[in-house]
């Protein structure tokens, strides 16, 4: 439109050179010239077709990038060797298929007692393998359909962190995830996987719009830990992390956490607050890098194996603590050495961990994830000094106690003393508050907890009754359960 | 002489409240004995006690107030915290002028030199927001456990041990609730001397049971933070106390529409910065706390540039709009109470509703107490004589027969074989040995009555529709609906 405004602006529509010539008009051209503008056209279009799909197509120097750790090179060695005498056998024409058959077994052998006997620093280095499958890899690999979508709406896009909607199943998913490089540019393009917080808003964004249409959302967590810099910090990388943990809190819909690679601390738990935690057979998830902890508490770097054997990052101790729910198991030799054996487990583990929250109401789902979280952490309800609970729980069950005076058991005087000051302090300050009515705004609660503790005991009574009757009925012959509670009752 | 030791109350609260610098602050006059003893910064290194200052040692003297960042890097944010307990004076961190205990004491640990805010611990701060005699202490006997069997320069017990015996604390929080100017709120501080306030279960337990508390009563909350991050030696443990506590300050904020306020003191870093630190409706902060993610070495590291000296410092994030106000500490409990003050008066003030399941349990060694007191109340009426006693005592508090319909209710789901109405409350308290039982099972069938009540909720969700539209009434009397 610009362009005939121009040429109507002139006298007679004669183009001046400051025209630019973007379109060519086919007419005036010869037939030669024609041709090469169509093909020219193709190709433009072409080029910037690949230029957006080469961020997510094969890695084009992938082959020069495999990387070998240092425990599995002897593994290499052998599998290089069976390749050397196949190649020598086929030039040769010489048939050593036994050979080649025990050399093979070997590998296998080999393979089988190192991946089944890793370390915690093996696991570590495993996890953190260039080659290992990222986020990208893994949800075009188990999506029927995906289509990523960007931006915290708020000026800045992260490339981090990818979110986008994508189908299995036929069920629609949200999928959000922190995505690491295969290459070094493209690990400078995607900042190693470290979101800054415009990466955290934008995927709380997204993870509301599951929310308001209803999609179950799959996070997938392989982040060394959030940016440390200085424009993350002015941004707010603390409160972007701290709003996320909030509201994932908030959503009415499951939420499915796969740790695929390294769970580095906050910056991972801000898209981890699930309602199932799944990891894979060789990830870790960590509270501070081994690095870090090692710099910190031993004071030297050197001291990074100690640190990854203290802190309990494997996936099988993380289940043991109760902090990861499923352990997705990798092919034989990691995810890295053969990817496409490894994503068939990681749809199936998520679609099964769907399904069983498919019958579930919003309401159920919410208090899932509270309570999952809510019941994580390790504490003594009385004093036990120096972390000695084990010895302090046999004196406390070996030690006669005494009494307070409404029959509370307590281990001696002082703490008999110590819980009735207590509990009189408690009646005291409901007395206060009920003058007090007027600064608090006191919720709605469910019908039956305003007093704490009346219930729980009434539910109890109810509870022991149950079980003494059903005790009762295992013994005998099933007698009419009325007609057991007043015998209870009576004796 | 200008004392502020008392409750400075609403009328100055107004100065403070609006983003005020610490220089702003009116300076006190020295008292006539201190005068002959404000030494000569420079005369006063070679006099310095090495033993008594550990975290002073390095740093150059500044004579009169100086602006942030003149000092060194290192001594700002003392990595080994200075005892103040013992001794009669000790030395500002930034300006090095003398303080003599107890006039620092009397004016909230800010030193008269250079307004600096001198560390307190937890319980001179509970002694200053509070006000005497109403607080009350919540979970004092929780402890920590040692969930990964650490063991580095020294095995986790022992650090333990050594961290409670000199703080005399169990762990690195108090939690509890009491009276600010009256006001009745639930208040949580941490304790930098222990361990470097880091945050592990049994802080992460104490906050969530204190959140939990406050949204069931609707108190408004307040947490003064002061953290180094999470502790390592409880590793991943540490982490999920981040998301439990965030967990719970959803609930209280956003299903219950209650206020939670959050006092930044110096330093507070890493995983409390990353959860409840920055979640408050409000945030205040102290003038020149170093408030911050990740540490300012990390971050010079990575990205190899010189960072600004107030980096990180509590008017650098004021700046960049990541904090509501910087309230200078005389000030804090004034301007706390005018700002709950607001919220209370607030005339479309909603009321919000607890989600099934996330009340408070009972917990702790006071719960078997209370249970047994009311049982003793109860069984005491019984015997006066009357047929349902604890009915007819209660009769007029509604709460107590909804307690006793929904009660009730969940019987007859739950238990078919007994018959609804048979089970009296009455009834069962005329069964001494249920009792014993019903203690020592009480807390793993909170979670199964919760589930059955849930299914009932859910049934009757279904039939109640969820969005009523009402029509406010023209004049609002000024209480919450």
């Amino acid at each position: 439109m610009a362009l005939a405004q121009g040429l109507t602006k002139r006298a007679g529509g004669v183009r001046s050179a400051s025209v630019s010539r973007r379109t060519v008009n086919p007419v005036r051209c010869s037939v030669f010239s024609a041709k090469n503008a169509a093909q020219r056209s193709a190709e433009v279009g072409r080029e910037w077709l690949e230029t957006i799909l080469s961020r997510f197509g094969p890695a084009t120097d992938r082959a020069q990038n495999i990387t070998t750790l240092d425990f599995e090179k002897p593994l290499s060695e052998l599998d290089k060797r069976i390749k050397e005498v196949r190649k020598v056998a086929e030039e040769n024409g010489v048939d050593v298929s036994s050979q080649i058959g025990e050399l093979e077994s070997r590998a296998q052998q080999l393979r089988k007692e190192t991946y089944s006997r890793l370390t915690p620093t093996q696991r570590l280095q495993v996890a953190r393998h260039p080659n290992r499958p990222t986020c990208l890899d893994i949800i075009l690999n188990i999506t029927d359909k995906f289509v990523e979508l960007h931006g915290d709406r708020a000026g800045l896009d992260d490339p981090a962190i990818v979110c986008g909607i994508g189908s299995m199943d036929g069920v629609s998913f949200m999928f959000i995830g922190h995505q690491k490089g295969r290459n070094t540019k493209e690990n400078i393009r995607r900042n190693f996987g470290m979101p800054q917080p415009n990466g955290y808003r934008k995927a709380m964004r997204f993870m509301r719009h599951a929310n308001k249409f209803g999609l179950p959302i799959v996070t997938f967590v392989d982040t060394p830990g959030a940016y440390a810099g200085k424009k993350a910090e002015e941004l707010g990388q603390g409160e972007a992390i701290a709003y996320n943990l909030r509201e994932m809190f908030g959503l009415r819909v499951p939420v499915i956490s796969v740790v695929i690679g390294e769970g580095g601390s906050g910056g991972a738990l801000a898209i981890g607050c699930a309602n199932k935690n799944l990891i894979m057979e060789n990830s870790v998830y960590y509270v501070a890098s081994p690095e870090a902890c090692a710099a910190i508490l031993w004071k030297s770097r050197s001291a990074s194996n100690q640190a990854t054997e203290a802190l309990r990052i494997t996936a099988d101790q993380l289940v043991r603590l109760e902090v990861m729910d499923e352990v997705i198991p990798e092919p034989l030799g990691g995810a890295h050495s053969d990817p496409v054996a490894a994503f068939p487990a990681i749809k199936a583990a998520i679609l099964s961990t769907f399904r069983h929250y498919e019958p579930m109401s919003e309401r159920e789902i919410q208090l899932d994830r509270y309570q999952k979280f809510r019941k994580l952490g390790q504490f003594e309800e009385w004093v036990v000094r120096g972390a000695d609970w084990r010895n302090v729980r046999s004196e406390r069950a070996s030690a006669a106690g005494v009494q307070t005076d409404a029959g509370t058991w307590a281990l001696n005087e002082a703490e008999a003393a110590y819980i009735e000051s207590s509990v009189n302090a408690d009646e005291a300050w409901d007395a206060t508050l009920v003058e007090k009515a007027d600064w608090t705004n006191k919720p709605v609660q469910p019908p039956g907890l305003g007093r704490s503790g009346v219930m729980e005991m009434a539910v109890s009574m109810v509870e022991a009754r149950r079980r003494k009757q059903a005790a009762a009925g295992s013994r005998s012959t099933a007698p009419a359960p009325a007609a057991a509670a007043k015998q209870e009752a009576a004796v | 002489m200008m004392s502020l030791k008392s409750s400075v109350g609403p009328s100055l609260a107004g100065k403070a409240c609006h983003g005020a610098n610490a220089q702003v602050l009116p300076r006190m006059a020295v008292p006539a004995p201190l005068a002959g003893t404000a030494v000569r910064p420079s005369l006063a290194v070679n006099a310095v006690n090495p033993e008594k200052n550990g975290a002073y040692e390095g740093s150059p003297i500044v004579s009169g107030p100086i602006s942030v960042g003149a000092m060194d890097k290192d001594s700002k944010g003392s990595s080994k915290p200075v005892d103040r307990s013992k001794g009669l004076w000790t030395r500002c961190d930034k300006c090095g002028v003398i303080l003599y205990i107890k006039h620092l004491k009397e004016h909230h640990h800010i030193c008269f030199g250079c307004n600096y805010h001198l560390k307190m611990s937890s319980q001179e701060r509970i002694d200053h927001m509070i006000d005497p005699g109403s607080w009350r202490p919540f979970d004092e006997t929780l402890s920590p456990c040692d969930p990964l069997d650490f063991v580095d320069m020294k095995p986790y017990p022992d650090r333990v041990r050594d961290s409670q015996d000199k703080t005399g604390m169990n762990d690195a929080i108090r939690t509890g609730t009491g009276l600010l100017h009256g006001i009745p709120v639930a208040l949580a501080v941490m304790e930098f001397g222990f361990m470097g306030g880091s945050m592990g279960s049994v802080v992460g337990e104490k906050l969530t049971r204190l959140i939990e508390y406050a949204t069931q009563e609707g108190l408004t909350l307040l947490v003064v933070c002061t953290s180094g991050g999470a502790r390592m030696q409880e590793g991943i443990m540490s982490l999920m106390q981040m998301a439990k506590i965030s967990g719970a300050l959803h609930v209280h904020q956003n299903e219950a529409n209650l206020l939670y306020i959050s006092i930044l003191t110096s330093p507070t870093t890493g995983g409390v910065t990353a959860s409840f630190g920055m979640l408050g409706d409000v945030i205040i902060a102290e003038p020149q706390a170093i408030i911050g993610f990740a540490g300012r070495r990390v971050i010079e590291q990575t990205l190899r540039e010189e960072l600004p000296d107030d980096f990180q410092t509590a008017e650098y994030l004021l700046d960049k709009g990541l904090l509501d106000l910087v309230v200078p500490r005389s000030f804090l409990k004034g301007a706390l109470f005018e700002i709950i003050d607001f919220y209370k008066n607030a005339p479309y003030k909603r009321r919000g509703k607890i989600p099934f399941g996330v009340q408070r349990g009972t917990y702790g060694l006071t719960a078997e107490e209370k249970m047994r007191r009311r049982w003793r109340e109860w069984s005491s009426a019984g015997s006066n004589g009357s047929g349902t006693p604890a009915l007819a005592a209660a009769a007029a508090d509604p709460s107590y027969q909804d307690l006793v319909a929904s009660f009730q209710q969940v019987c007859s789901s739950a238990a078919e074989s007994l018959t609804p109405g048979e089970l009296d409350v009455a009834d069962l308290v005329k069964e001494p040995a249920a009792l014993n039982d019903a203690v020592s099972i009480s807390r793993d069938s909170v979670i199964e009555w919760m589930e059955a009540q849930e299914a009932l909720l859910g049934k009757k969700e279904q039939q109640q529709p969820e969005f009523v539209f009402r029509v406010k009434p023209a004049t609002y009397s000024g209480r919450a609906v």
